[in-house]
């Protein structure tokens, strides 16, 4: 991996919570929950400015809910 | 980009011997140039019988990829998406495109966990044995599931990779690789998926420690 | 990313990997051509209906059956029935030259009846249009159906 900077992040207490949990479930550091959430923004922010719509399907209805992205 | 190069090692077949050779963490200009002038028309040869015969492209059998530097650059920039490529002797010689973000484990002791999916591996045609007789270099697979099991690591993923294998390639990820098979995938043209877990990753790389 | 790799284990792998086949991916797999493929409804319905037909009345008025067409032509039994049932069938490029061969016709004309290649003689595909009309019947050799095999077989044989 390219060389890293590292910087302070301010989040609430609820903030961090959700952080917390996050790490506890998917058995990651809090930098490697961070890194994940920001390609998986860019990836979703690149599709949609690209005119594509995101959205969640139900399983067994298949059912899709669109996701607004504004 | 900032390319960081490892030095690693092919087998030469034809000479017999090792040969230094570099392992670049990502797919540059140079790669698509190479895939450009001397992939695809070592490709192109392959089918020129065909293509002699008059029989129209989308019947030749290796007749594909031919929109990869389209493919390349829209994933350019995009953080979710690495690339990696083998050069020897001032050619590339074998790529691979991976995803950190999109995919999570199927396998039921890891389920729902983040993996490497390797979303694209491919041999340059004299190092495959359909194309080549004989391949020129060797150990080409081993050392990219080496770098992507590497940055599954590094991403705190454990070494935990899955991918889509080529029919012809399945006994390669199954049995040298040591991944477990997860079966034909319906939403990926049947192919055969195959993921690691940690002591499969583990194995792997011991396996190459091994006398 | 550095990775550490010894020489030791590049070459250990190397030498356990052999020659395998490491393709992955369904981008290793996907014919893509940008555009430039003719999607497959484009093709001409027809010749296809001929190339089935003719092969089918070829063999019976030889009085084989399929499986000894398959054995002679060195062709899967499979690919005959396809062939002959199956007017959406594209047939494998080897199929057709071994039956052109066998058939003792131009492969040439046989690849374009079989809708392999792009029909570059139109009289040739006209008159696959009229045999697959005039060969309707599937019953026995009729003496009708072997002229209209005939005469499409005396079209087929002309070398260009």
């Amino acid at each position: 991996m390219a060389a890293k900077k590292t910087m302070t992040l301010n989040l609430t207490d609820a903030e961090m919570r959700v952080l917390d949990e996050l790490c506890e479930k998917k058995d990651l550091s809090k930098t490697a929950v961070l890194r994940q959430a920001l390609r998986l923004y860019q990836l979703i922010e690149s599709r949609v400015d690209k005119g594509d719509k995101l959205f969640f399907e139900d399983e067994k209805t298949k059912e899709k809910a669109e996701v607004m992205m504004l | 980009m900032t390319i960081t190069v490892s030095p690693i090692f092919l087998f030469n077949a034809e000479r017999s011997e090792p040969e230094a050779a570099e392992l670049w963490d990502g797919i540059t200009d140079q790669q698509l140039g190479d895939w450009e002038g001397e992939w695809v028309p070592e490709l192109f040869k392959a089918v020129q019988k065909l293509h002699r015969a008059g029989v129209e492209r989308r019947h030749w059998p290796q007749s594909r990829h031919w929109n990869w530097r389209k493919k390349t650059e829209a994933l350019q920039g995009m953080l979710a998406h690495l690339g990696f490529s083998i050069v020897c002797n001032g050619m590339t010689q074998g790529m691979m495109i991976v995803d950190t973000t999109m995919k999570r484990c199927r396998i039921e002791e890891q389920k729902g966990k983040n993996l490497v999916y390797v979303e694209f591996v491919e041999n340059a045609p004299w190092n495959r044995p359909e194309l080549a007789q004989p391949p020129l270099y060797r150990g080409i697979g081993s050392i990219l599931v080496r770098a992507a099991i590497a940055l599954s690591q590094e991403e705190e993923f454990k070494g935990r990779i899955g991918l889509h294998s080529l029919p012809q390639a399945n006994s390669f990820y199954a049995n040298t690789c040591g991944m477990s098979d997860l079966g034909m995938d319906p939403d990926h043209q049947d192919l055969r998926y195959f993921e690691m877990t940690p002591e499969q990753a583990e194995a792997f790389i011991a396996k190459g420690n091994q006398p | 990313m550095r990775i550490e790799i010894t020489k030791e284990w590049c070459l250990r792998m190397a030498e356990i990997e052999a020659n395998a086949e490491i393709g992955a991916g369904l981008y290793a797999l996907d014919p893509v051509f940008d555009g430039e493929t003719m999607p497959a409804n484009e093709t001409n319905e027809e010749p296809s209906i001929a190339f089935g037909r003719f092969v089918r009345l070829m063999r019976r008025d030889r009085g084989l059956t399929l499986e000894k067409l398959a054995e002679d032509t060195d062709v899967e039994i499979s690919e005959l029935v396809e062939i002959e049932d199956d007017t959406h069938h594209k047939p494998e490029l080897r199929t057709v030259y071994q039956l052109a061969n066998y058939f003792k016709v131009p492969r040439s004309n046989l690849l374009q009846v079989a809708g392999l290649t792009a029909p570059r003689d139109n009289r040739l595909i006209d008159e696959a249009v009229r045999f697959a009309a005039r060969s309707e019947s599937v019953a026995v050799l009729t003496p009708e159906e072997r002229a209209a095999l005939e005469a499409f077989v005396a079209v087929l044989s002309e070398e260009k």
